[in-house]
């Protein structure tokens, strides 16, 4: 190390004394600029190996939606989550929580105030009979494999990714509402500020870049889970692979939703 | 007898022809005007749709990258009960507080009733639909009573709101485990 230093001395002792101070001054700056500052653009990556995806469609990837009605608890951490990362205007929601109550009567009663946002504070007070049983579904886009909406619209403006994506291109859209009768999950609506159809999209702009959609980022409980089913090591693929309740919304319509719900009751289906 | 009616002249066919041929070239030519460049590229859509949806600016940070400026409550809320819960559920979205390295505003701190309706909205027992093995469930006023504390206390006198156990630990450790705080 040393014989290193005195033949970089000799060799040129001017240019190892600035390099040695330019060294110092940069050494110290380093420790008065906060070097800390996490910005949004580099956070640690949640999908292990996506950043180097850059091909237009991860095809080498199957992503899979699993929603745990049993672990639910309603907080609407999801919702607000959601609103904060797309600020869709009130009354709308990519993504809402039900609450389903059902009585002795077996009647069952739906709700869900302001899609969840708020949480659920209070009980039902409306319902007659000592209740038996309450539960929470969330619900988001099925991302159908078979979407219904792609089919009808008539501008190209939804489409399906070649890696299972189902998109809205927001330029081409002339909200003509189709794809929001085609819809048997309703989860399309008129976005009020943009004036075109908007949905859930499961963060497809976090999801390529290394981050988890925002709702299974947050929720408290991991009742949200997303995940590769390539992947045989993923939580999403041991849950569908393995002996759970699993099903899907309406299986009838045939548009083989990749979103599943584990604990799914018959009064949602 | 056919022949007299033959005419030999055809020009109206020419006629029709570079009319034809003319609507297909514009027809062409606004085609090329008005559809995207892109269009088409992938599938039935707009190619470069992919990358507009793609450079959606993304709003909300993870948990991790809120603490990496935050050391102090990074010990605390990983250390607490309270690791699964998001940072920005409580207190906002990250792009309202750091811009490209920046801070830009402060996120907002949760006061008094907002935090007992924060801490209600999963621990609240009355609306008897959470899995009970998950999480503990309180049901108000019935809770202070129990804890033989004022009725209008707020949930973070007793519990940091980060590590809700942390103080009840202490103060457990402190009047030894058979002190009347439970």
């Amino acid at each position: 190390m040393m014989d290193v230093i005195q033949k970089e001395m000799s060799r040129d002792r001017r240019a190892f004394i600035k390099n040695v101070l330019s060294g110092t001054i940069a050494g110290s700056l380093l420790l008065v600029i906060p070097a800390g500052a996490m910005d949004l653009g580099n956070i640690p990556e949640q999908i292990t190996g996506m950043r180097d995806d850059t091909e237009p469609f991860i095809t080498k990837r199957k992503f899979a939606f699993i929603v745990d009605i049993t672990r639910c608890i309603g907080c609407g951490s999801c919702c607000v989550a959601d609103k904060n990362e797309y600020q869709v205007p009130d009354g709308m929601y990519r993504t809402w929580v039900e609450r389903y109550v059902i009585d002795d009567e077996d009647n069952v009663y739906v709700d869900s105030p302001n899609g969840g946002l708020d949480g659920y504070q209070e009980p039902r007070k409306d319902i007659p009979h000592p209740v038996r049983d309450t539960f929470f579904v969330p619900k988001l886009c099925n991302m159908c494999e078979h979407p219904s909406c792609v089919q009808v619209c008539p501008v190209g403006a939804t489409y399906q990714t070649d890696d299972g994506f189902v998109l809205i291109d927001a330029k081409r859209c002339v909200a003509c509402g189709y794809c929001i009768q085609a819809c048997p999950y309703s989860v399309r609506f008129i976005n009020p500020k943009t004036k075109t159809a908007d949905k859930c999209t499961w963060c497809y702009h976090r999801v390529r870049k290394g981050l988890l959609p925002v709702c299974v980022n947050v929720c408290p409980v991991q009742a949200r889970k997303f995940g590769d089913l390539n992947d045989k090591e993923s939580e999403v693929y041991k849950i569908l692979h393995q002996p759970h309740v699993v099903s899907i919304l309406k299986p009838g319509m045939g548009n083989k939703p990749s979103l599943h719900y584990v604990g799914l009751r018959r009064e949602v289906v | 007898m056919q022949q007299e009616y033959k005419s030999k002249s055809y020009s109206h066919v020419f006629k029709i022809i570079l009319i034809l041929i003319a609507v297909l070239g514009l027809g062409v030519a606004v085609r090329a005007m008005v559809m995207p460049k892109t269009f088409g590229e992938f599938g039935h859509y707009r190619g470069s749709a992919i990358e507009d949806e793609m450079n959606r600016p993304i709003r909300n940070g993870t948990n991790a990258s809120c603490l990496v400026c935050h050391p102090y409550i990074r010990q605390m809320h990983l250390e607490g009960v309270h690791n699964t819960v998001s940072c920005e559920f409580c207190h906002g979205p990250m792009a309202d507080h750091v811009k490209d390295g920046k801070v830009i505003a402060d996120l907002p701190m949760k006061q008094g009733e907002e935090i007992k309706k924060l801490c209600l909205r999963c621990h609240n027992q009355i609306i008897r639909a959470r899995p009970k093995e998950s999480i503990k469930m309180i049901s108000m006023p019935q809770h202070l009573e129990e804890k033989h504390v004022r009725i209008d206390h707020n949930c973070n006198q007793c519990h940091n709101v980060h590590a809700p156990l942390m103080w009840v630990n202490q103060a457990k450790a402190i009047v030894g485990a058979g002190g009347d705080s439970k």
